[in-house]
């Protein structure tokens, strides 16, 4: 990417600071939408380890469904495309950008609009649900952290509404 | 004035007096008072009038199921809540209540007339009376009856307050803190589980609150309780929902009580999963129906009970009870130890139990049985009752201030009956209690018809010795409705329950029939003579109580209230000054005026930069797919009615979509970046739609086909580039692609970089100009928009609006699915034959294109109109006739979907769907408006360069 243009993000880099939770834009990082009938056909390809259940992580790549992976790395990195096989690989890197919201308060603030149980969600796993109408993903880093994948255009919403209800 | 504070007793905080007022009087109460405490505390009987005849109305309850007292709470004109029970505000310092549905005071009523007529109002009079004319509907009839009918006021300004919501899960959800509540949050703490318990008081305890000997059990539970790490008790909180699968919606109400909120949100949802549900909402004692049973003073057994040992208030001097059931006694006999003066007591039974008699003795309590009030004298509060024995002797008059009624009790099963739990009939109750569970859910203590009240007989209304049609006993006392309009509703042929709800109203309140539905199922029953099992009863629906619009909505206001979805760009479009739309949830710039400019002159200035020089247009919202797979062309080749398994990786090509019964679902041009990978582009309002759809046939049609489908809407931000000088700005950012004419021609893609960021780079127009679209990762738009519009300066680029581009691609007779398109329009009827690929075996939509009426002449085709008067601009939508002067109804053939003012052309341009449009070129058509009828030629639609000698340059 040329140094001298400034990618422009959906919300601010100044992260939110409440009691008992830190909102944060995570940096930026390089996503592939994975997509073949079999989680070996992406190992073959790729060299790696390929999640074989439904929110299960391994490396990079999320098991999102049964023949959808998603890969977060480092901001960069390139992959084999996959021509010719059956298999699709496209980037997605600018699609959606990644929140983090850290601190004992985490889970339950997610909570005030993502339907799921996130207090019997387990470290270490990832799931595609919404917050209200909104589609995100969820990545549970630690007991107190989770990452937040949501599309860029809902993203200042999406950070409005975090805000609010981490000031109640 | 008879109601009193007793000098001891009750749990309100006798050190903390609280000052409000009520209908601009001042008045003390005491911490822990609701409304209706302290005004009776005050001596206050009078708290509403009703709402069809007027009357003058007390307090009947003390808690939830309040049916008279409903009063309105401001805090400032946007802060004003109507219709709130007495029974359910806490007083706090500063708090202004007001009475409703009276005019000009609570005490002389005009509107009171109403009750002197009553028998000109009789079940169904609005039906039947506010039929003809029917000129007299809006200007007359609905203004007058919304007056005289009313509740309180609506609040007249937008709601400042914020409101909280939350979804939570739990093990076991327990819906009420009274004793069978507690006894059973108890058992469940003790589980380990998960525990919620809501209770809409502010304090937990339900009826042990009334009941002193309950004290120290209570103090203990809620102790156990408090210490339970597992157990979450949420006070002030309504459950007032059960929606599937054990999913409960309950308000927390977290502001109201306060003198002086602070920043903090008023309401908070409560959305609760649960594993099990267990209900304990308790029973409500049912008031008799007799002549004057709404008179201010007469109220609940019960009610008095709590008033008395919970607020500390006597709720008169000398009182009286009209019993059919044992609870009254025990009730009455609780005041009378309060040092209440007790009157008499009247019950309908021959005999009760011989140790009610008794207790009755010892307190010196005068007891009738056998008998039954037949009448209350007084009109703002009781003066007196009139009783007779049951076979009409021996009538004689007791003087009191206060009638209590005991007519047995009512299970409340209402959110057991939203989970759809089935209930049976109890003969020895006179009641429903809960049956069959549908969902995994259970109901402990009164509500399930389990209580040590004492027995009591059921009867649908008092004997009385006076004519039925001339007395008022009310059975719905918030909708007005007595028994004898049940009774009319009867003769008048109603038989099912929910016929005769409908008909009188009756349990159509805002109480949604706490206190009337029972009553009026007897009634019903004796009229019909038929048992109340075989009537059965009306649906519960939530809210259980109402609740306000702000805590359903929760989050969702003012910001929040949906996402408006925003291109990368869009910051730059606003410090530009852009007037900006809505386009599905997308805001996407719709003009950038300059100084002194309207949209008509912003437009054209648009128009005319981009034909004659460069025009900058912010294309982010287009839908994209990227279709991805051995199989990708052959997927497409079934889905678009074109060919697409010739098209050249690095060429483009415009493709229309059918849905399955062969009109047109959206369109867009696609590229073909490699043999095995498409970019696919929608409309912007279609983008889910369309993905949506190809999946569908992907997964259920063509699981065999090796080709998967990701959204890329959001990866790439689109600059369209139009206009002569577009190449000019380019060039010199470019790196790594030809633009000239020869390497680079229309309808084609090239990827390679712009200002050093990856770009895919389509030579495409929806303009009619040399164009190209500028595809960039997102984060990237508006660093390669400023580039380009810097560069562009040489040639005064202009940005414009998604109002250019419509007003463009118009003068190209350029489709909008949606616009020129209503999802009754094939490619046939929109002159999109030459997209429709004949030789193909299949695509979505083909055989629908076969149907007859699809080859039948008479289709609307979308056509151009030209206007005879060249300044005309039709409007959108406007009708289409071949005669204006036929008689009216006129025959329609047709009607306008887009039209403009254009500026290139100097004339207005319009495109219309005209029945059999394309065989009528050159010919006139009208256009009938109020002011004038237009007349105008029907055309082809391209409207400017038909040869496209702009776009091949």
């Amino acid at each position: 990417m040329s140094d001298l243009l400034m990618p422009n993000h959906p919300v601010p880099e100044t992260p939110v600071a409440a009691i008992g939770v830190t909102i944060s834009l995570a940096a930026p990082m390089q996503r592939y939408s994975l997509r073949a009938r079999q989680a070996q056909a992406l190992e073959t390809l790729l060299k790696v380890k390929v999640p074989k259940s439904i929110g299960a992580i391994e490396g990079s790549i999320i098991c999102l469904g049964p023949d959808e992976w998603l890969m977060r790395a480092d901001a960069g990195t390139t992959l084999s495309m996959g021509a010719a096989l059956p298999i699709a690989i496209t980037d997605v890197s600018d699609r959606a950008i990644c929140i983090t919201v850290d601190g004992p308060r985490a889970a339950e603030i997610l909570m005030s609009g993502c339907p799921l149980d996130l207090n019997a969600f387990a470290v270490g796993r990832a799931t595609r649900t919404i917050y209200e109408t909104v589609e995100i993903i969820i990545i549970r880093e630690a007991i107190d952290r989770f990452h937040v994948e949501i599309w860029c255009s809902f993203a200042p919403w999406f950070w409005t509404a975090l805000k609010t209800v981490a000031s109640h | 004035m008879s109601g009193y504070r007793l000098s001891d007793g009750g749990r309100v905080d006798r050190t903390r007096t609280v000052k409000f007022s009520f209908d601009g009087q001042s008045y003390d109460g005491f911490a822990g008072d609701t409304l209706a405490s302290a005004l009776l505390a005050q001596g206050v009987m009078l708290f509403g009038r009703s709402f069809k005849y007027h009357r003058p109305r007390g307090v009947m309850a003390a808690g939830v199921e309040e049916c008279n007292a409903l009063i309105s709470v401001s805090r400032g004109p946007a802060r004003f809540t109507p219709n709130l029970r007495a029974t359910g505000i806490e007083i706090y310092d500063g708090l202004i209540a007001t009475s409703q549905n009276r005019w000009p005071s609570l005490k002389t009523d005009i509107g009171a007339i109403n009750d002197r007529l009553g028998m000109f109002f009789p079940a169904g009079f609005y039906n039947k009376t506010f039929m003809w004319p029917r000129s007299f509907w809006d200007k007359l009839y609905e203004p007058v009856i919304r007056r005289m009918a009313g509740l309180g006021d609506a609040p007249t300004e937008i709601d400042p307050d914020r409101y909280a919501a939350t979804y939570a899960h739990c093990d076991i959800l327990i819906v009420g803190a009274g004793p069978a509540g507690i006894d059973a949050a108890l058992e469940a703490i003790a589980t380990g589980k998960t525990v919620v318990l809501v209770d809409e008081q502010e304090e937990p305890g339900g009826g042990a609150l009334a009941d002193p000997a309950l004290t120290p059990w209570l103090e203990r539970s809620l102790k156990a309780l408090s210490d339970a790490r597992n157990l979450t008790l949420l006070n002030r909180t309504t459950a007032f929902g059960y929606y599937h699968d054990n999913f409960v919606g309950a308000v927390q109400r977290l502001t109201d009580h306060l003198s002086a909120p602070k920043d903090e949100p008023r309401e908070k949802l409560w959305r609760i999963r649960a594993g099990e549900v267990i209900l304990a909402q308790g029973a409500i004692e049912r008031p008799l129906v007799f002549d004057g049973n709404d008179v201010p003073g007469v109220m609940l057994a019960s009610a008095a009970r709590i008033y008395a040992l919970r607020y500390g208030v006597a709720i008169g001097n000398s009182v009286a009870l009209m019993a059919t059931h044992d609870s009254g006694w025990h009730d009455i006999f609780a005041l009378a130890r309060a040092g209440i003066g007790i009157s008499a007591i009247i019950d309908v039974r021959e005999t009760v139990d011989a140790a009610l008699i008794c207790e009755a003795v010892s307190l010196g309590i005068t007891t009738k049985l056998g008998c039954s009030v037949i009448g209350v004298s007084g009109r703002h509060g009781v003066k007196s009752v009139e009783i007779t024995r049951n076979d009409g002797s021996q009538k004689s008059s007791i003087s009191c201030d206060a009638l209590l009624m005991a007519g047995g009790w009512t299970p409340s099963v209402h959110l057991w009956s939203h989970s759809k739990g089935t209930l049976k009939w109890r003969d020895d109750i006179g009641a429903y209690v809960p049956d069959q569970p549908n969902e995994n859910t259970r109901c402990v203590g009164a509500c399930a018809g389990d209580w040590n009240h004492g027995s009591g007989i059921v009867i649908d209304a008092l004997p009385t010795l006076k004519d039925p049609s001339r007395i008022k006993a009310f059975v719905d006392f918030q909708n007005d409705v007595t028994a004898k309009d049940i009774q009319l509703a009867i003769r008048e042929g109603f038989r099912s329950i929910e016929h005769i709800k409908r008909y009188t109203t009756n349990g159509m309140a805002t109480d949604q029939g706490k206190t009337s539905n029972l009553n009026g199922l007897q009634i019903a029953s004796q009229a019909l003579a038929m048992p109340v099992a075989a009537i059965g009863l009306t649906t519960f629906r939530p809210p259980y109580t109402p609740q306000t619009f702000g805590a359903l909505a929760g989050h969702a206001k003012d910001d929040l209230f949906q996402p408006t979805r925003k291109t990368n760009i869009d910051g730059w479009a606003q410090e530009n000054d852009a007037v900006f739309e809505l386009v599905a949830q997308w805001r996407r710039a719709r003009y950038f005026p300059k100084a002194g400019e309207d949209m008509d002159a912003a437009v054209a200035r648009e128009c005319r930069a981009t034909r004659t020089s460069v025009g900058i247009f912010d294309a982010s919202t287009l839908g994209k797919i990227e279709v991805v797979g051995p199989d990708a062309a052959e997927f497409l080749n079934r889905m678009y009615t074109n060919p697409w398994k010739a098209l050249e990786p690095g060429r483009c090509r415009y493709g229309l979509l059918l849905k399955e019964d062969g009109f047109i679902m959206d369109d867009g041009v696609s590229a073909r970046l490699a043999s095995d990978r498409f970019h696919l582009t929608t409309t912007t309002g279609g983008a889910a739609r369309v993905l949506h759809m190809m999946e569908d046939y992907l997964q259920t049609e063509w699981p065999d086909l090796d080709v998967w489908l990701t959204s890329t809407t959001e990866q790439y931000a689109v600059i369209a580039l139009q206009g002569p000088n577009a190449r000019k700005v380019l060039e010199p950012l470019m790196e790594g692609i030809d633009l000239s004419a020869e390497a680079f021609p229309h309808m084609a893609i090239r990827e390679g970089t712009i200002c050093g960021i990856p770009t895919r780079l389509f030579r495409v127009s929806f303009t009619g100009e040399l164009g190209f679209e500028i595809n960039v990762p997102s984060a990237y738009g508006r660093a390669i928009w400023e580039r380009i519009f810097a560069e562009g300066q040489k040639y005064d680029i202009t940005p414009y609006g998604t109002e250019t581009m419509h007003v463009l691609r118009a003068e190209k007779g350029f489709i909008i699915v949606g616009q020129d398109t209503d999802g009754t329009v094939t490619p046939y009827d929109a002159g999109l034959d030459w997209a429709v690929g004949k030789k193909k075996p299949d695509f979505v939509g083909k055989r629908s294109l076969g149907r007859p009426d699809i080859m039948a002449s008479g289709r609307k085709q979308l056509v151009g109109l030209l206007t005879d008067d060249p300044k005309v601009v039709l409007e959108e939508g406007a009708q289409i006739v071949a005669d204006p002067n036929q008689p009216i109804p006129m025959k329609m053939i047709g009607h306008v979907t887009s039209s403009y003012w254009s500026d290139t052309l100097g004339r207005s341009i319009a495109m219309a769907l005209v029945e059999d449009g394309q065989a009528m070129m050159g010919e006139t058509v009208y256009i009938p408006m109020p002011s004038k009828t237009h007349l105008a030629q029907v055309s082809g639609l391209l409207f400017y360069d038909p040869e496209g000698a702009r776009l091949h340059v």
